[in-house]
């Protein structure tokens, strides 16, 4: 894909959902064994034009996401590059054990896209938002997880998971149109390798997905209170980054921010390998406070779980206070 | 021909016993594998011989059977045995401690096990992936599902039988295993199928219902649907345990013990069917 | 002047030919004027003709006409 200022500012004003069925329509050119699978949501994945350009390797199975993980399954084990893609509690948590069964245990190589993660459709009620596919899914051994921090790192997480399947992959896509931008430019990524974003030697941020945009914003106010914080993008959840903790462990405080449970997501990935490190210190881990709260509009539903940007920041001062 | 398909069904509950006994006190599920013995044998003395590499097929044009119902593995094993992929050191391995052959099958190209299978429910879709690749590719095997009767109180079988007619798969065809048990009991106690003929016609799959016991039966069902140009379904009406005496219809057999005993008096019987 | 300009950005934007296009033009009239093209003409049209648009007025702009309608709210001459 052209990566250029044009096309990341018409990605990120058009938000991740759309961004995927760019990317994708962009891979129907040149992967010959590409096959795309929905359960009913093709409009809501951005994938009219690739259903229209592609129908041979477009396939709707229907509300059935059982049998989009089985179908798929046998996709790719008749050498079919796959991609599946549904709304993220559905793509998750209705299919589960078949994830487990043909994707971990039987090794079929699929790429599952999971759209409107986190809280963006938190006025449809909590059965529309999902807070806990991370931590469902990084039970199941081989299998990665990537949660892109925009836009742009959406298509490179795409491109580079469809280029080089060694394994399956769940891409947590979240956030809404006008998504923010974090990179401005094309970049390396590298599946499994977090990215300082800003150095700082006071304390660690650690973040993924949308919280990314957020913490950067966060480490900018920060700085002004003479706290320097690292900025640390864990786009890959799993395989999390352990060289990336293990240089952070000097600091006196260490965060983990995500549009997620505190229970089983990033948090305590990095709890658990701060925890084998000895990590002696103080990690605030940020995300929703493992409950279903009232529903309301995106901004609200983020405020409300203290993922706000000044709620972040009102948090870290206030536990700085205390250390 | 079904002379030699009939031999190869004996076979195959010999090899079933000899695998359960080799397990010993880990038990097995040995009602639910002698069930389809006999359309282990047709499938695999047939059809799988029919696309192997001795005609000329290559080996991704060989039938793809699925074992939806995965704790009938003791016939699947027995059955690749006959097709050479397994030996008989290979079998009494079952259920030892870091075997290749457990409970449940576990994906092994070499040894000739494609999928792996044993949560139920799941190898239809499966199936219907595999199937919908050979329509991509225009190959043109088959796809054989064993599915168990109980096996079919699973919603996602039935998410997997729509979209077979509705993808006009008709290289897709599965036997259910009709046995009418399940595990704690009968199909009619524990969940009823009401009249699964039915079901799955209404589902938009040709259907038939045959003696699944019956070796010439299931070869001339075999070559009756072959050119439907539908999903099909062969119901498979079986009694579990069968070819054994004491382990018919006897639901403690589901997942037993057999021990030395009873696998010498088993033998004898089926050595009288020779 | 910005007429021309305006009906080039429509071309190049959509990715159409000029056969293609009428001044009655209406969203989701062709298949390139879908969402996704709506939201790069937008873009398109922002950066020719240096100016940043409402989100309304990016929700209202409907038809090639409209969007005249809606530029001279940005003070482009027409």
């Amino acid at each position: 894909m052209n990566i250029n200022e044009k096309n990341i500012k018409l990605w990120s004003s058009i938000g991740s959902r759309a961004t995927f069925g760019l990317a994708v329509l962009e891979l129907g050119k040149s992967i010959d064994n590409l096959m795309v699978l929905t359960s009913d949501v093709s409009t809501s994945a951005g994938l009219d034009r690739f259903k229209k350009a592609y129908p041979e390797k477009y396939l709707d199975v229907g509300i059935a996401e059982q049998n989009l993980i089985g179908i798929a399954a046998g996709l790719a084990s008749e050498n079919y590059n796959v991609i599946t893609t549904t709304f993220a509690p559905f793509q998750v948590m209705r299919c589960c054990e078949q994830i487990k069964v043909n994707l971990g245990y039987m090794k079929n190589k699929v790429c599952m896209v999971g759209i409107a993660s986190g809280l963006v459709l938190g006025n449809l009620g909590y059965t529309h938002c999902c807070i806990e596919d991370v931590g469902v899914l990084r039970s199941i051994p081989n299998l990665k997880i990537i949660s892109p921090a925009d836009t742009l790192e959406t298509v490179k997480a795409l491109e580079a998971v469809v280029k080089n399947k060694d394994s399956s992959v769940y891409i947590r896509l979240t956030g809404s149109s006008n998504n923010p931008a974090v990179y401005d430019h094309d970049y390396k990524f590298e599946i499994g390798k977090a990215i300082e974003l800003v150095s700082g030697e006071h304390i660690v941020i650690f973040c993924c997905g949308t919280m990314v945009h957020h913490s950067l914003e966060v480490s900018k106010i920060l700085r002004k209170n003479n706290i320097n914080a690292k900025v640390v993008n864990m786009h890959t959840i799993k395989p999390i980054d352990k060289e990336a903790i293990k240089n952070a462990i000097e600091a006196k405080l260490i965060v983990s921010i995500e549009e997620h449970n505190v229970i089983g997501g990033l948090g305590s990935a990095v709890a658990e390998e701060l925890s084998k490190l000895g990590y002696k210190n103080k990690h605030l881990t940020l995300g929703i406070q493992d409950e279903y709260s009232e529903g309301g509009d995106y901004k609200y539903l983020l405020d409300r779980h203290g993922l706000s940007i000044e709620k972040i920041i009102n948090k870290i001062l206030t536990t700085m206070e205390k250390l | 021909m079904s002379e030699n398909l009939k031999k190869i069904s004996i076979s195959i509950r010999k090899n079933i016993l000899l695998m359960a006994k080799s397990a010993g006190s880990s038990s097995a599920h040995i009602g639910g594998a002698l069930s389809i013995a006999d359309v282990m044998s047709v499938l695999v003395g047939e059809q799988m011989k029919l696309s192997s590499k001795k005609n000329g097929y290559s080996e991704d044009e060989r039938v793809r059977i699925i074992l939806s119902k995965g704790h009938g593995c003791l016939a699947y094993y027995a059955g690749l045995f006959e097709f050479g992929f397994l030996s008989k050191e290979d079998l009494v391995t079952f259920e030892k401690n870091g075997s290749e052959l457990l409970g449940h099958p576990v994906r092994n190209k070499k040894k000739g096990i494609d999928f792996s299978t044993g949560s139920l429910g799941m190898g239809l879709s499966l199936g219907i992936g595999v199937a919908l690749a050979a329509k991509k590719k225009n190959k043109s095997f088959s796809v054989y599902v064993i599915l168990g009767d109980g096996e079919c109180n699973e919603g996602s079988v039935w998410e997997a039988a729509m979209s077979a007619a509705h993808f006009k798969l008709d290289n897709v065809t599965i036997i259910i295993d009709n046995n009418n048990f399940q595990q704690t009991g009968s199909n009619e106690k524990i969940m009823s199928l009401g009249n699964i003929k039915s079901k799955w016609e209404s589902f938009g799959w040709h259907t038939e219902q045959i003696d699944g016991n019956n070796i010439d039966e299931i070869l001339s069902t075999f070559k009756k649907i072959s050119e439907i140009k539908k999903p099909k379904a062969i119901i498979a009406k079986t009694i579990k345990g069968k070819g054994v005496s004491f382990i018919e219809n006897n639901n403690v057999w589901h997942h037993s013990i057999l021990t030395q005993k009873k696998y010498d008096e088993a033998i004898n019987e089926l050595n009288s069917f020779l | 002047m910005s007429r021309e300009k305006y009906k080039e950005v429509f071309l190049k934007s959509l990715s159409i030919e000029s056969d293609k296009f009428k001044e009655e033009l209406e969203y989701n009239e062709i298949p390139e004027w879908d969402s996704i093209g709506h939201m790069s003409l937008m873009s398109d049209l922002e950066e020719e003709f240096n100016i940043s648009l409402e989100t309304e007025d990016i929700v209202e702009f409907g038809s090639f006409k409209k969007g005249i309608e809606i530029l001279e709210k940005y003070k482009v001459k027409f």
